[in-house]
């Protein structure tokens, strides 16, 4: 099989160069996500920008304008979602992670091509993606890389000791409210590219890995950066390779999916012998 | 011309009686799939049978069938995952979730010239059930029903203590399987109705605003079993009289009842007065997608 071959078509570039920004950038966001246990949140979103989408469609607008609006309106809301006593958390999330969705839903149902439309927000096309795509979502990159860098420390504290990080006077409410809007922008950046579903494995899979097989935060945003891109890369390359040679066709976003998730089960494999090897010499990090 | 009328025609009848059974039995569910705090856990499960539906499409074999043989896979793999002790159950569960609807997709993809819809079995399409779907829902709903009921105590006593369950004897591992089991028939069986995406709306909306009225366990399932056939059949009589999507719809009803009760519900809803001490609970509402709004 070959790397490189496949991306001297202009589209297979532009593929490849989306992919291995966004795994790298869903990848350092994700570590933070998968710290705080946050997947279900990640997922909502990529849910809840849905009738963004749909509303900026039947407008005429541009799609990353609505996803961005109901983005940052989820975002806000999850912020505010706090512990109502007889609600957990996690099904008032569930509750508007659904009823989101379903505006959307029932939006665009009221159009032609109703399924089409569905069927791109949901799995994305990755290989059709236009010069625009390509600078908005390295716009969206460099804004999450500038945040992550100014407050890694203040986020990752939230993460392990939120009582302490409020005992120094941070505002955890607010570092949430900035976790919430990356991962919302992560999400914004992606979605019309990759689909719903490619982003939430972007996000959460190469973090998952890269903390089996990394103790220093440092270390895992790395390795999840890397293995991101890694797995977008192999996953283009595998799906042009088998669909042009062997005349299988395998859709190009969820080939990656499941490349991450090879990688992932390959770290989870790993992860004992690594452990084993490490455990006299350093202490493991325990959140 | 009023809102019963839609029900007429012998498709919509069907998609009533459909409606009905299955916002029954998902808001009964619900109410376990609450206490366990399972939706994310529900969620997968519905996106995780992708896969065995696109096999059973493939191989024309019964949709039922191949959801179900996947369903049940996800149940082992998520336990699997979640028991190690790096992998915490939320990304356990958003691993397994991508990958398998990702391997649906890839299945789909590979199969040229393949051009079934399956975009109905990922919202729904109540209004095209058959009658074999109805009998379907109505012996699973039934067989879930009456294990819930056998089970109850059991089930509750683990929701609230693990311990004391291992310590009176109980298999504590085989009933949660057994659970997530029911749990996992319940989705499938109401897939047709409401679809994968939605279903978990079906299964947590009822139960919680069922949560917000009362403090029994047994009123809380019977009221989420009610609200749940209710929303089924508000939801549809709105989608037929104004030709939206059905599924969502009926979703929409759901959290739309779920939004009210969070303000008005007698002792728990925000307008309720409440000691001092607890005032500071934020909330929010769903469907209309208003601000969050303070309690107190």
């Amino acid at each position: 099989m070959n790397l490189f071959e496949p991306f001297s078509i202009p589209y297979m570039q532009r593929a490849l160069a989306e992919v291995l920004v966004l795994g790298a950038l869903a990848g350092a966001v994700g570590v933070l996500v998968v710290l705080r246990r946050l997947a279900f949140v990640g997922d909502a979103l990529t849910h809840t920008v849905f009738p963004g989408v749909v509303i900026a469609h039947l407008l005429g607008r541009s799609l990353m304008a609505g996803a961005l609006a109901f983005g940052v309106l989820t975002a806000v809301l999850l912020t505010g979602l706090g512990s109502h006593r007889r609600v957990g958390d996690d099904a008032a999330l569930a509750i508007l992670l659904t009823s989101f969705f379903s505006l959307g839903v029932v939006l665009i149902s009221r159009t032609r091509g109703f399924t089409a439309d569905l069927t791109v927000f949901l799995f994305g096309r990755v290989l059709a993606i236009d010069r625009t795509d390509l600078v908005q979502t390295l716009v969206v990159a460099a804004v999450v890389a500038l945040v992550l860098a100014v407050l890694h420390k203040e986020l990752v504290l939230r993460a392990f000791d939120p009582e302490a990080a409020a005992a120094m006077g941070y505002r955890t409410r607010r570092l949430d409210l900035v976790l919430n809007l990356l991962i919302a922008l992560v999400v914004v950046a992606a979605v019309e590219a990759v689909g719903t579903v490619l982003v939430i494995a972007l996000i959460v899979v190469p973090a998952a890995a890269a903390r089996l097989l990394a103790d220093r935060v440092a270390a895992m945003t790395a390795l999840a950066c890397l293995l991101g891109a890694a797995g977008g890369w192999l996953g283009l390359a595998i799906s042009y390779e088998v669909s042009v040679d062997h005349d299988l066709r395998l859709a190009a976003g969820a080939t990656i999916v499941v490349v991450l998730v090879g990688l992932f089960l390959v770290a989870a494999a790993v992860a004992p012998l690594r452990r084993r090897l490490a455990r006299d010499r350093v202490p493991a990090v325990a959140p | 011309m009023s809102l019963l009328e839609v029900f007429g025609d012998s498709f919509a009848r069907r998609a009533l009686l459909e409606a009905v059974m299955v916002g029954g039995l998902c808001g009964a569910v619900g109410v376990h799939v609450l206490l366990r705090r399972l939706p994310f856990f529900t969620m997968a499960l519905g996106h995780a049978t992708f896969p065995g539906v696109v096999l059973a499409a493939l191989l024309g074999i019964s949709l039922f069938a191949g959801a179900a043989a996947f369903g049940a896979v996800v149940v082992v793999v998520v336990a699997l995952l979640g028991a190690r002790d790096r992998v915490d159950d939320t990304s356990a569960v958003g691993v397994t979730l991508s990958g398998a609807f990702a391997l649906g997709v890839l299945l789909l993809s590979a199969q040229a010239g393949f051009s079934r819809d399956l975009t109905a079995y990922l919202v729904g399409s109540i209004i095209t059930v058959q009658v074999g779907d109805l009998v379907t829902t109505a012996l699973v709903g039934a067989a879930v029903l009456a294990a819930l009921a056998a089970l109850h105590k059991e089930l509750v006593l683990g929701a609230f203590d693990r311990g004391g369950l291992a310590a009176l004897g109980y298999p504590v591992l085989a009933l949660d399987v057994v659970l997530l089991l029911l749990i996992e028939a319940t989705v499938v069986t109401s897939i047709p109705a409401v679809g994968t995406i939605l279903a978990v709306a079906l299964i947590v909306a009822p139960a919680a605003t069922a949560r917000l009225w009362t403090e029994r366990l047994r009123a809380t399932m019977a009221l989420a079993a009610v609200l749940g056939a209710t929303s089924g059949v508000v939801g549809l009589a709105i989608s037929l009289q104004w030709r939206v999507a059905a599924g969502a719809t009926i979703v929409l009803v759901a959290a739309a009842l779920f939004a009210v009760s969070l303000v008005v519900a007698p002792r728990h809803g925000l307008l309720a007065r409440r000691p001092a001490a607890l005032v500071p609970v934020a909330a929010t509402t769903t469907a209309a997608g208003q601000g969050p709004t303070r309690a107190g």
